[in-house]
């Protein structure tokens, strides 16, 4: 699917607007899946607005920029053996 | 008789009642994963889930709770499907013994019928992928079997991996995963980044019943789950080999999907609602470039529910944790009668045991949380006199209640080892461990009153059998 954002569209999650489609239902219409390309989010349109909505996305999944750039690593990188 | 796909296996369970399908239109959220939620809070044997008709699909088959009942167990492991759970152990480590048995290598995979390609490749147009729980960052493949093998020695076929992680669906061909340290996987993953290199991967899903329950046991790194497949299926475990990576890969798989984990890359991962009951997530974690997917016509795309238990994880990983811990704790102490490992993949633990003198239940208790799978798990073990059946809650409850004097039977280990998804670890991977000694003293442990047992009649044995036929005769 194409990488180019979606205009007006915000993430449930993160609040970023940087959202693209990553799938489009096989029956046309039925929904689409959608993606924050920073947080990596990935929601159905279809789904409950407690999953795609910003004002009903529940408190306790909601991050924020720094969550994402304070991430640890998991397993870390190891030092490049010499 | 051994099933050597997926479909083979769905076929029994219709025949056996333990397939239903449901045939009117579902909404892909909330509806598919809260029917196999639901599976997990309508009684013991509960059936697999077909799903054909889900709204926006045009082709969908999706297959859930295919392992989730005591009746599924049974029956992938090819034994009547009102097996007690503790005969389906009993069973499973005697065929255990029979390990290694060598697979066999088959060419005409069905699995070759259909391939994408490079930029081609879109996991959205073959698989209908879908969230299980609410806090989830996306979509999940959670029942795949993945093969990796060792970069530094690729030819050895024992430590080839074969596991059960979970894997988070980030793009049309690209995919987060999850390698717990302590899994083999992760030391494939070490070793490949190291020399800045990335490792081959291959993900399969959709397999025979056997394969799912090997891919997620607790095995020996040098040990190889299809050699264990054969040992439990009575039969060799057909492979075949994988067109990328030349990966050995289960013969039945309803798909293949081939690529490489990115070198000393990661990015933002969850969170996923675990087999803890609790989600995990918010973490960077390495990615997958997927550069082939082959499938076969029409794949059926298996599935499952995890989140607050039980759940179809449960039944999955709680005979195959039980075996290992039995067949360990077994080579030291042959006075272990059985384990019951299938709390949370056994962070807690009932073991039954025989007692060579005072003392000996404690160190039972605390060999258990020295296996290599102690180390991560084994919070808590509970040991009970051998003619409690520790998988006999009831049973396991009076021991306790009338067994255990707290202050003399309670023992309390601080800051020991623990997965770091362990929800009471503190800090993660540290934990205390406890032992509750519900057996009965012995010489020279002499405390309390139990020289005089009530124990059932001799007669009663036979009473239990004269009623029940006559309980079957009424029919």
């Amino acid at each position: 699917m194409t990488d180019k954002l979606l205009e007006g569209t915000e993430c449930p999650r993160c609040p970023a607007d940087t959202v693209t489609r990553l799938a489009t239902s096989p029956v046309p219409g039925a929904w689409d899946v959608l993606q924050c390309t920073r947080c990596l989010y990935t929601w159905r349109t279809s789904e409950p607005a407690r999953r795609t909505r910003r004002d009903a996305y529940p408190e306790a999944f909601k991050l924020t920029e720094s969550d994402i750039e304070n991430a640890i690593e998991v397993p870390a990188v190891p030092p490049l053996r010499v | 008789m051994p099933y050597d796909d997926l479909r083979s296996f769905l076929g029994t369970l219709e025949k056996e009642g333990q397939l239903l399908r449901i045939t009117e239109e579902v909404l892909p959220e909330p509806d598919l994963a809260a029917a196999a939620n639901a599976t997990g809070r309508i009684g013991e044997n509960a059936p697999a889930l077909y799903f054909d008709n889900v709204k926006g699909f045009t082709d969908a088959r999706i297959a859930l709770n295919v392992h989730g009942s005591w009746a599924n167990h049974a029956l992938a492991l090819g034994l009547p499907k009102h097996t007690p759970v503790k005969e389906q152990v009993e069973e499973f480590a005697r065929r255990w013994d029979a390990f290694p048995v060598a697979p066999e290598r088959r060419a005409d995979a069905p699995w070759r019928e259909n391939t994408q390609e490079g930029a081609d490749v879109d996991l959205f147009s073959v698989l209908p992928l879908f969230r299980l729980n609410d806090g989830d960052g996306g979509f999940y493949l959670d029942k795949a079997a993945v093969v990796s093998r060792d970069p530094e020695d690729p030819d050895d076929f024992g430590k080839q991996n074969v596991g059960t992680y979970r894997i988070e669906v980030i793009g049309a061909n690209r995919l987060a995963f999850q390698p717990v340290p302590m899994h083999d996987v992760a030391q494939h993953l070490r070793k490949a980044e190291e020399v800045g290199e990335d490792l081959p991967i291959a993900i399969t899903l959709g397999n025979d019943p056997v394969m799912a329950i090997v891919a997620g046991m607790p095995m020996a790194y040098d040990q190889s789950e299809y050699e264990m497949a054969g040992a439990l299926r009575g039969a060799p475990a057909p492979i075949a080999t994988a067109p990328l990576t030349g990966f050995d890969v289960p013969w039945g798989s309803e798909v293949v999907i081939e690529g490489v984990i990115e070198s000393r890359k990661r990015q933002i991962e969850g969170p996923f609602g675990e087999f803890t009951g609790h989600y995990s997530g918010g973490r960077r974690m390495p990615v997958i470039r997927v550069d082939r997917v082959s499938y076969r016509t029409n794949p059926v795309f298996e599935s499952l529910y995890l989140g607050m238990p039980w759940t179809e994880c449960d039944y999955l990983v709680g005979p195959n944790t039980c075996v290992p811990l039995l067949k360990q704790l077994r080579a030291e102490f042959p006075e272990v009668q059985a384990v019951n490992a299938m709390y949370t993949h056994g962070l807690m633990v009932i073991i039954s045991t025989k007692k060579r003198y005072g003392g000996f239940a404690k160190a039972v208790g605390m060999r258990a949380m020295t296996t290599p799978h102690g180390l991560g798990y084994v919070a808590q073990v509970i040991v009970v006199d051998e003619d409690v059946d520790p998988f006999n809650l009831p049973q396991v409850m009076w021991a306790m209640s009338a067994k255990v004097n707290p202050k003399d039977d309670v023992v309390v280990i601080p800051n020991l080892s623990v997965l770091e998804l362990a929800p009471a670890a503190q800090p993660a991977g540290i934990t205390s461990k406890m032992i509750i000694d519900a057996t009965t003293p012995v010489a020279p442990d002499v405390r309390g009153n139990f020289s005089t047992p009530a124990k059932d009649l001799s007669e009663t044995a036979a009473w239990a059998t004269r009623l029940q036929n006559m309980i079957a005769a009424r029919h």
